[in-house]
């Protein structure tokens, strides 16, 4: 490469229109798998989504084949506590991705919080009937931009549950289109005054941080003592 | 989704800027013999005259002289002018010593870098004259290598291939990669027509192109940009020959840095404000067309995503301390497969990344004949970018006020 080069001044549009077909491609490659990857988080939450629910539908199951025998059998956590946190957050993050089906992602939503419904109703029999110690808190919250406080709230019962494994958080997002989410806002007189916090069919209006919700909930202590020596005596 | 399009927007400006110059450059090696100039051996030297234009380079003065005498050129068809544009150091004494060497020195009253250059215009006969500045280094075969150009009689101007001299510290090291980068570019605007600057550092003209263009002008402090422009403006070629070594002291500091550059942008502001007649002009070819108007969105570009850099680092940090404050706990990472970032500015960013490393490489090849990049390439890549918008906005603030900018 000694020799200098020394070309002509003439626009080479020849030049011009391969460069812009093969950075074209290129958008369209990134778009593509861009897109490519989110269909397959979509279709692993969908996964998750269907073993959940057949989870549900055999914890029913199994609650009434043992409903007249003893509570032991059933396990508390057999169900949502282990997948239904990160699934959240899998929601959460889809979100907030600009190439994600949005329909898609709305059906997932409403399937997310009927299972939700499903696992608390179910949650709340098993805890009456085998005398649990559950506490369930309900969370609605609002992302039409409506609810400044409603970030820091979902921080707050994040760091609420990793602090108490047992504790049940369902959140519910109060606009979704969803009939059966809104007998629950129904019955449970729920206003739309967000975040709001059903805790031990209490409603809690604003912002509650862990300090307000613990308060509320001393028994949260005892849950998490709870939580330890059942995981002791499980061995 | 205002903000997501103009990223969009700029990266694919960006990537198809770097596309074209690699497409273009795929394109001339595959045909170079069609354009690179025979050399000719037997063909008859030129006359040349190197001017070395000083203000307050006692220091780097004999070290510029050393390498100038180690040319491989006929002493007989070389001359060398030093012009002590009114130093107030050692300058002229450390000069004189070399007129035992056949130097001339010519002494003025300061007038700033293009005065020195047009004195020595004046004062030689040589039909090819140089500029070397006195913090500059020159590889022995340089002046053969560029000289060989004109055998072309069409070409007015060859630029050489820069380098940073003997890198040190990290900052110079990036710039190494810097360099790499412009010594690709200068070689594919020149395959285009395009060159648009003339660098100080062992640009060589035709005496005669710049007697009929009048000579050097202040343009801004960056009197080597206005020329080139100027001689674009009057349909002169410029060549490259990217082999034609020379070395340059590069800043070793930030602040060093900083002062250097905004010169540099706010010369080519004001410049391309002069000549913007050229914009989106077809009579200037791929320059009018492509260059210029590139040159000038890449400055709002490099502004834009360091300000939204700036804005989403804050926010993203302002969180975090608000999210600790309120619940206790720092949320701890996911490695979690699934949050793996694959949205298509991600991949497009990787892409407009890995294409301004193959231009590093080549560029490292066509001057050095090194295929790999220089050391400094990662930290040029990591960096670069975050230290670019500090001159570029303190360059156009200046340029818009007409502020004007020192030398040093």
């Amino acid at each position: 490469m000694n020799s200098p080069i020394i070309g002509a001044r003439a626009a080479q549009f020849k030049n011009y229109g391969i460069a812009f077909v093969i950075t074209a491609a290129i958008f369209a490659t990134a778009l593509y798998a861009s897109n490519y990857f989110n269909d397959r988080r979509i279709a692993e939450i969908r996964t998750t989504q269907d073993n959940i629910s057949i989870d549900i539908l055999s914890l029913e199951t199994q609650f009434e084949l043992l409903a007249e025998h003893s509570c032991k059998d059933i396990s508390e956590n057999s169900v949502l506590s282990k997948e239904i946190r990160p699934l959240a957050d899998r929601l959460s993050y889809l979100e907030n991705q600009t190439s994600v089906d949005e329909e898609e992602l709305l059906r997932l939503k409403r399937y997310y919080s009927l299972l939700q419904i499903k696992d608390l109703l179910l949650m709340k029999k098993v805890a009456s009937k085998c005398k649990l110690k559950s506490v369930f808190i309900l969370y609605f919250y609002s992302n039409e931009g409506d609810c400044k406080d409603c970030e820091n709230q979902g921080y707050v019962l994040t760091a609420l549950s990793e602090k108490y494994p047992q504790l049940r958080i369902y959140s519910f997002d109060y606009n979704l289109d969803l009939s059966a989410l809104q007998t629950l806002l129904s019955i449970s007189d729920v206003e739309n005054k967000l975040p709001a916090l059903s805790i031990n069919d209490k409603i809690y209006y604003g912002f509650k941080g862990v300090d307000d919700i613990e308060k509320i909930l001393p028994q949260l202590a005892t849950l998490d003592k709870t939580a330890t020596s059942t995981k002791s005596s499980s061995r | 989704m205002f903000g997501d399009g103009v990223v969009y927007t700029l990266l694919f400006i960006s990537l198809y800027f770097e596309v074209f110059l690699l497409v273009t450059f795929l394109e001339k090696r595959a045909g170079r013999t069609a354009t690179v100039p025979v050399k000719n051996p037997s063909s008859k030297l030129p006359s040349v005259c190197i001017v070395v234009p000083c203000f307050n380079e006692e220091n780097t003065l004999a070290l510029t002289m050393q390498s100038i005498f180690a040319l491989r050129y006929p002493r007989d068809l070389l001359e060398t002018i030093i012009v002590d544009d009114g130093s107030t150091d050692g300058t002229l004494a450390v000069a004189k010593k070399f007129e035992r060497n056949g130097v001339r020195v010519l002494q003025k009253e300061n007038g700033g870098k293009f005065t020195a250059l047009n004195l020595a215009l004046e004062n030689s006969d040589a039909e090819i004259i140089g500029c070397l500045d006195a913090d500059s280094t020159v590889g022995e075969n340089a002046l053969r290598r560029a000289v060989a150009v004109f055998e072309n009689p069409d070409i007015a101007a060859v630029t050489p291939g820069v380098h940073v001299r003997k890198p040190k510290t990290a900052l110079q090291h990036i710039q190494n990669a810097e360099y790499a980068l412009s010594v690709f570019n200068r070689f594919m605007f020149a395959a285009l027509g395009s060159v648009f600057i003339t660098p100080g550092a062992f640009s060589i003209y035709r005496a005669k192109t710049i007697r009929d263009l009048g000579g050097w002008r202040h343009g801004h402090s960056t009197e080597d940009m206005e020329l080139a422009l100027r001689m674009q403006e009057n349909g002169h070629k410029i060549a490259n020959a990217p082999t034609a070594a020379v070395f340059t002291a590069a800043p070793r500091t930030i602040a060093g840095l900083f002062h250097q550059r905004v010169r540099w942008t706010y010369g080519f502001l004001r410049n391309l404000s002069d000549y913007k007649f050229m914009f989106a002009n077809r009579a200037y070819g791929n320059l009018g067309l492509f260059i210029l108007p590139f040159a000038l969105i890449s400055i709002g570009t490099g502004i834009y995503f360091f300000m939204r850099v700036l804005w989403y680092g804050f926010e993203n940090i302002y969180d975090l301390i608000a999210r600790i404050e309120i619940t206790g706990i720092a949320p701890h990472p996911s490695f979690d497969l699934f949050y793996f970032n694959t949205s298509a500015m991600l991949m497009i960013s990787i892409v407009t990344i890995a294409l301004v490393l193959a231009l590093i490489s080549a560029g490292s090849w066509l001057g050095t004949g090194r295929r790999m990049p220089p050391v400094g390439t990662p930290l040029f890549i990591l960096l670069y970018g975050l230290l670019v918008p500090l001159w570029i906005s303190t360059a156009l603030f200046r340029a818009v006020f007409k502020t004007g900018v020192r030398w040093r």
